[in-house]
């Protein structure tokens, strides 16, 4: 099982190092020799209230993976204001709990959240930042996620 | 099938030692990648195709449905998904044993034997027993033995060996009383 994980974790890495999407950059100095947590940079795609700036992800991955979802955080200093990302971090994305398929990768998590940040209307906090930043895990996949269809509006 | 067998030419040529440039390279890369698993990212082994044509690892492919047994969809495109809705792909050089079956070795089931019982279920349990006794050393053979158990052991009908065993330990338990009570007298 774990060495399913690991191959599967170089052939990703690899590839997003070869071929990375546009505004997805490999932090090649954060990975450990296990692969098991990866930094990512993303940066805001053109034209849209994310413009030019730049924010980091971190994804940590269980021994499980491909088959359960890695843990996806923003870290550092500039943590998005977007109406589904806390202020600690956390990302309220179906993909990164229910709705995760082995068939996802990290390149395709990256391009979930730029396009989540791209289709933002306006830059607010999630309406129950203050109580859920106060009361929740560590571990975003620890929390009962109630999902909304954005589509809609 | 085209690209198939036009990247086993690359390779076979590459084997060869002749010059690989990068173009036949690219080719061979992206012909692999038709075949890989969507899951592990490897060349499929044990190969399976769904109905709606992705192809996995059916060891990959059956740890997925393993892991979400209520909601089986396909990895790629969420249609249904089963063991059932699949279909084995059989290569040349494979052999024609179908994956779903080879692998994963199934945990075989556990049988354990029902513990003996009497007709009639006893008030606290099948194992309710309590023994009162004197822990020094001649005395011990005084405990006594008051167990609900008991008595159901005596309504079951019992083999040879074991109206022997029984007789035995009354005939024993009578030569220690006789016993005590010439201590007691002497």
């Amino acid at each position: 099982m774990s060495n399913t994980m690991e191959k599967r974790l170089q052939k990703e890495l690899m590839k997003l190092v070869s071929e990375p999407p546009a505004g997805v950059t490999f932090d090649s100095e954060s990975a450990d020799s296990k692969l098991t947590l990866w930094k990512v940079k993303v940066v805001g795609a053109k034209d849209t209230l994310y413009d030019g700036e730049s924010f980091i992800l971190q994804f940590k991955f269980t021994p499980k993976y491909p088959f359960e979802s890695p843990q996806v955080i923003f870290i550092g200093p500039n943590i998005p204001v977007h109406p589904h990302i806390y202020s600690n971090g956390h990302i309220c994305l179906s993909i990164l709990t229910d709705d995760w398929s082995p068939a996802l990768s990290v390149q395709a998590v990256c391009l979930s959240i730029v396009s989540m940040l791209s289709s933002c209307k306006k830059k607010v906090r999630p309406p129950d930042n203050v109580v859920y930043v106060s009361t929740c895990s560590k571990n975003p996949k620890k929390t009962n996620w109630y999902y909304h269809d954005d589509s809609q509006s | 099938m085209a690209s198939a067998s036009s990247a086993s030419h690359n390779n076979s040529s590459n084997n060869a030692g002749t010059n690989s440039n990068t173009e036949s390279n690219e080719n061979e890369d992206s012909a692999q990648a038709n075949f890989e698993c969507n899951i592990c990212l490897d060349t499929a082994k044990d190969a399976v195709v769904s109905f709606c044509g992705h192809l996995f690892c059916w060891p990959c492919l059956h740890t997925w449905l393993e892991t979400r047994p209520n909601n089986k969809v396909c990895p790629v495109c969420k249609a249904a998904i089963s063991r059932d809705k699949v279909i084995p792909l059989y290569g040349r050089g494979c052999a024609n044993q179908d994956p779903r079956e080879k692998t994963p070795p199934r945990p075989s089931g556990i049988r354990s034997e029902p513990e003996n019982q009497g007709p009639f279920q006893n008030f606290w349990g099948d194992n309710f027993q309590v023994s009162f006794g004197i822990g020094a050393f001649p005395f011990g053979y005084f405990s006594t033995n008051f167990g609900t158990n008991h008595g159901a052991d005596q309504q079951r009908p019992q083999t040879e060996q074991e109206q022997n065993e029984r007789f035995l330990s009354e005939v024993f338990f009578m030569v220690v009383l006789i016993s005590f009570f010439f201590l007691m007298l002497a």
